[in-house]
């Protein structure tokens, strides 16, 4: 261990998973606080609460970005490239500001579009209708150059280039050769990441057994209900924006250095926000500049401006998962031990950065000895890629996953015991009886394929990882008024996750109160700062502040206690919005009666986050089971049952974190059944941008789902807890994948697995069997 | 589950929507939906300018001034300031924008305002209020049957309908009855157990 910096301290904790808890010597930073741990008496923290903006919500109320509304507003409308690739010869606004109620027109400065959706103009007008009626009259004359859109064509070396030699995004250090870069370097997120490591070619040496195959899936769009957009006001030098976003802090840097502005003079909003995972983590959209159009037409025109996407706009240019070409070859000897890991990748990247999907092969199977990641980005003339809820990872552990599961197969073995004998993770260790058990792994098919008739059932298993994530520059403000009422003030903006209720737990938590006691400010700039909500980093980056903050607070109520209970303050206990002292609880007074006798109107505490502390782990483990039944008659795959089993240090609110977790399977199911981008390759536009034709998994094809976290804090940080949302997503596809191998003994190696490519792949494996 | 809009009946208010649409014009989008109908001798023609239209919304009337064009969703949105009722897909494929007409769920986006006149309309808001939930908005609280909660008011407009007409519904039935709504977060099988709750509870 480090020298320990000077003012730090240190704490013997109970941690680990609870069947097999660790003591653990941690050293937080000077005046952080003891991290709760398995030994703690926990009042409010770890026992479920409805989130407390939940009535908002279900009665309509809650403003989103889409739903405000400013007097004498006016609304955008933009128009995007129709065609993949060409020159913008000519865009004529003449015919859109001649309608009446057209207030000011945008065009780009573009000379070059290099995907269908690209931002070419915009319109704003006194109505919404009058401004699609403009953008209509928009005419824009293009001189279409050739383009490519699949990534098999993208890769071959006569495919016209999408950005020619030497222009970004490609990383300077990686090579590149026509639309191909790569391999790339290591990634630089993620502190705990590991990669390639050992000698291949020994690793393989060494192995009895050697199964390659190629993996392939496609392109996931975020489709995000609420689409992307803002309303903008400028108030002289004064902007303030609505947004639907991930980062308030980080959407309003962003227009500060666009417009000139210092900081102070940009304030941005996120009050509630209609989804992103991973789409929202831009100061626009990844594809599209709007917030900055939407700003310009405000300025220009002296009045608010609202620019919300279409839901075709949004299936176009905000984002999306890669799709990728997998080569995964494994090496073990015969008892299952893994010898070597050679994992080859070319994601679709569109005209953005591809995720690496390397993860998982690198980090899952940590005491494989012998690892090679050769990671590829492929530029498309599509809409360009961003982060989506674990980077590159369910891709990833969708290609290293399934072919686990068929190494398994080769060697005779149980595929869960394949991987329980390659496995050192103490969490996940106890994954595997757990999940077992809640899925009746025993029921699987011994033979894959052997259930009788026409409806084959099936039961599979996949690992995912994801890391411990922190941003440590945050803040949080708690104020206790002399009547006894509480705010906690945060700039970090609800996602969907309920980061309201999980910082109001913990002030109550420390305050000896409920919930709904504490009345928390989220999603403005105003607050102090909050972390950008990507990558599972905020419960456990602001968390940590929240309980500082309150606990100063409660030093303070304690300290105007103490002479009316008669007893020092470190004596005193607080619960059930009473004040007490801990060894004779009968001499105790509200909460209220302590705070009335401050000397002002109001205890305020703002209180920075202390820095990230040892832990178990510095990385996130988890495993899903699925159950599904296919008709081999029809092709049709129906998952019936999904178990996830993850642990994410203390869970703060589990109720919330278990919803997550149900999310995220219902995300991966979609994934791997249905969800599939679809460009003409014709004419390299999009042929379903919308959502009838681009298929999400609904309510008639929902399955039994079951969320587990096991009993373990981490540490790290004074709650004890981390992210969850990123690692329950990454095995879902992979699990569900193995199941249909499972149930009908045909191995499919592409998703989605619509009824076609399941005919396809039970045809072919029939055909194979008679000849 | 939300349905497309009733056929207009022919003695009410407003004129046809075909005969509207010769007279002005729209997107391709709504076109699609209209019914080779012959126009009705009666009719009157509406716009292309905007005309006030008496709606009863929530069990009160009131006058919105719009284009004969403009949907049901956005007259309430945009015009009475309900913005419950979200514009997600707009073209009736996930039930966002679900309310009630005469009790039955519809996509407002999908029904033209001048063809709600005469009718009752509930948005989500008419339901319960944050002090005064509905026993299916207090379901969805407690069984955290939400994540982001863009899609949720059409889903709680979708569970009432639903409840309203088949009051102890099977697991089944609850899919049926909400196969027209669609949920990013992944809220399913929590929306299922607040409409099992609110049953109950109705009971």
């Amino acid at each position: 261990m480090a020298e320990q910096e000077a003012g730090s301290t240190t704490f013997q904790v109970k941690v680990g998973p609870a069947e097999n808890p660790v003591t653990l010597e941690v050293h937080p930073a000077a005046g952080d606080l003891r991290p709760w741990d398995l030994d703690t008496r926990l009042r409010r923290v770890k026992s479920g609460h409805p989130r407390l903006e939940a009535p908002l919500k279900v009665t309509g109320q809650a403003r989103y970005t889409y739903d405000v509304r400013l007097p004498g507003m006016l609304w955008a409308k933009m128009v995007r490239a129709p065609i993949p690739a060409g020159r913008i010869v000519r865009i004529d606004t003449a015919k859109a500001e001649q309608v009446t109620g057209v207030k000011a027109v945008w065009t780009t400065d573009a000379k070059l579009v290099r995907f269908a959706g690209q931002d070419i103009a915009a319109v704003a007008a006194v109505s919404q209708e009058i401004a699609e009626d403009a953008a209509r009259l928009i005419e824009v004359q293009y001189d279409p150059t050739p383009f490519v859109t699949s990534l098999d064509e993208a890769m071959a070396p006569s495919a016209p280039l999408v950005f020619a030699e030497g222009q970004p995004p490609a990383p300077a250090s990686a090579p590149r050769k026509g639309n191909v870069v790569g391999p790339l370097p290591p990634p630089t997120l993620g502190g705990a990441r590991a990669g390639t490591r050992g000698d291949i070619e020994k690793g393989f040496a060494e192995a009895d057994t050697i199964h390659e195959a190629t993996y392939r899936l496609a392109v996931h769009t975020h489709a995000v209900l609420e689409t992307h957009g803002v309303v903008a006001h400028w108030e002289g030098d004064q902007l303030t924006v609505y947004t639907s976003t991930q980062g308030v802090f980080m959407v309003r840097a962003a227009l500060a250095e666009a417009f000139g502005l210092s900081r102070n003079k940009v304030r941005v909003i996120s009050e509630h926000m209609g989804g992103g995972f991973g789409s929202k983590l831009y100061p626009s959209a990844v594809g599209s500049a709007f917030a900055l159009v939407a700003c310009r037409l405000a300025r220009k025109t002296g009045a608010p401006v609202k620019l919300m996407l279409d839901r075709q706009e949004e299936q176009l240019c905000t984002g999306n998962a890669p799709g990728a070409l997998m080569t995964v070859r494994l090496g073990a000897k015969r008892d299952g031990t893994l010898t070597a890991i050679h994992f080859r990748a070319h994601t679709e990247g569109g005209i953005g950065q591809s995720a690496r999907t390397g993860g998982p092969a690198g980090n899952v199977y940590a005491q494989c000895p012998h690892v090679k990641l050769e990671e590829h980005d492929v530029f498309t003339n599509a809409g360009p890629t961003c982060a989506l809820r674990a980077p590159g990872h369910p891709q990833g552990a969708f290609g290293l996953e399934c072919a686990v599961d068929e190494l398994a197969h080769r060697l005779d073995m149980d595929p869960l015991e394949f991987r329980r004998k390659n496995d050192t993770h103490p969490f996940r260790k106890t994954y595997y009886d757990v999940g077992a058990k809640a899925i009746g792994w025993e029921r699987r098919n011994r033979v894959p394929g052997e259930t009788p008739g026409p409806r084959k059932r099936g039961i599979g298993m996949a690992h995912g990882n994801w890391y411990v994530l922190v941003r440590e520059a945050v803040a949080v403000e708690v104020r206790v008024h002399r009547d006894g009422s509480v705010e906690l003030l945060h700039g970090a903006q609800d996602i969907g996750t309920g980061i309201r209720t999980a910082l109001a737990m913990i002030a109550a938590e420390e305050l000896g109160l409920r919930p709904a006691d504490v009345t928390v400010h989220v999603g403005d700039t105003r607050f102090p700062p909050g972390p950008t909500s990507g990558g599972s980093v905020t419960t456990n980056s602001s968390g940590p502040a929240a309980r500082l903050a309150a606990h100063e607070a409660r030093t303070r109520i304690a300290e105007l206690a103490a002479p009316l209970l008669k007893a020092p303050p470190e004596q005193l206990d607080f619960a059930d919005g009473r004040i007490f002292v801990a060894a004779d609880p009968g001499r105790s007074l509200t909460f209220r009666e302590a705070a009335q006798k401050m000397p002002g109107e109001v205890i305020a505490r703002l209180t920075d986050r202390k820095r990230q502390f040892e832990a178990v782990r510095q990385d996130l483990a988890a495993t899903q089971f699925a159950e599904v039944e296919v008709d081999v008659e029809t092709g049709v795959i129906r998952v019936l049952k999904m178990v996830g089993v993850s642990n994410c240090g203390i869970p703060i609110n589990p109720l919330t974190a278990a919803s997550q977790l149900i999310g995220a399977q219902i995300q991966g199911a979609s994934w791997a059944l249905f969800e599939h981008r679809t460009l003409d390759r014709n004419v390299g536009t999009m042929v379903n941008p919308n959502l009838e034709a681009y298929k999400l998994l609904g309510p008639a094809d929902m399955f039994e789902a079951v969320p587990i976290f096991t009993d373990g804090p981490n540490a790290g940080n004074n709650t004890s807890a981390t992210g969850m949302a990123e690692p329950v997503f990454v095995p879902t596809l992979a699990a569900v994948a193995n199941a249909v191998y499972n149930a009908t003994g045909v191995r499919l190696r592409q998703l989605p697995m619509t009824p076609d490519r399941v005919l396809a792949a039970l045809a072919g494996a029939q055909r194979g069997t008679k000849s | 589950m939300p349905t497309r809009p009733p056929k207009k009946s022919q003695d009410s208010l407003s004129p046809t929507r075909r005969t509207f649409l010769k007279t002005v014009g729209v997107g391709a989008a709504a076109a699609g939906l209209v019914a080779p109908a012959p126009r009705p001798a009666e009719a009157s023609i509406l716009g292309p300018d905007a005309v006030p239209l008496p709606l009863r919304v929530n069990g009160v009337t009131q006058t919105v001034t719009v284009e004969p064009r403009v949907t049901l969703l956005r007259a309430l949105r945009n015009h009475l300031g309900l913005t419950g009722a979200k514009e997600v897909c707009e073209r009736g494929a996930c039930g966002g924008c679900t309310v009630l007409f005469d009790g039955e769920p519809i996509c407002s986006c999908l029904m033209l305002a001048v063809d709600a006149v005469g009718h009752e309309i509930t948005t989500v808001e008419g339901l319960g209020t944050p002090e005064k939930l509905s026993p299916v908005q207090a379901a969805f609280v407690e069984c955290d049957a939400l994540q982001c909660g863009f899609c949720t008011p059409g889903f709680v407009v979708a569970s009432t309908a639903l409840l309203n007409k088949t009051p102890n519904p099977s697991l089944e039935e609850i899919k049926a009855g909400l196969a027209g709504n669609i949920c990013r977060c992944g809220t399913y099988s929590r929306i299922f157990e607040a409409v099992q709750q609110a049953a109950t509870r109705r009971g």
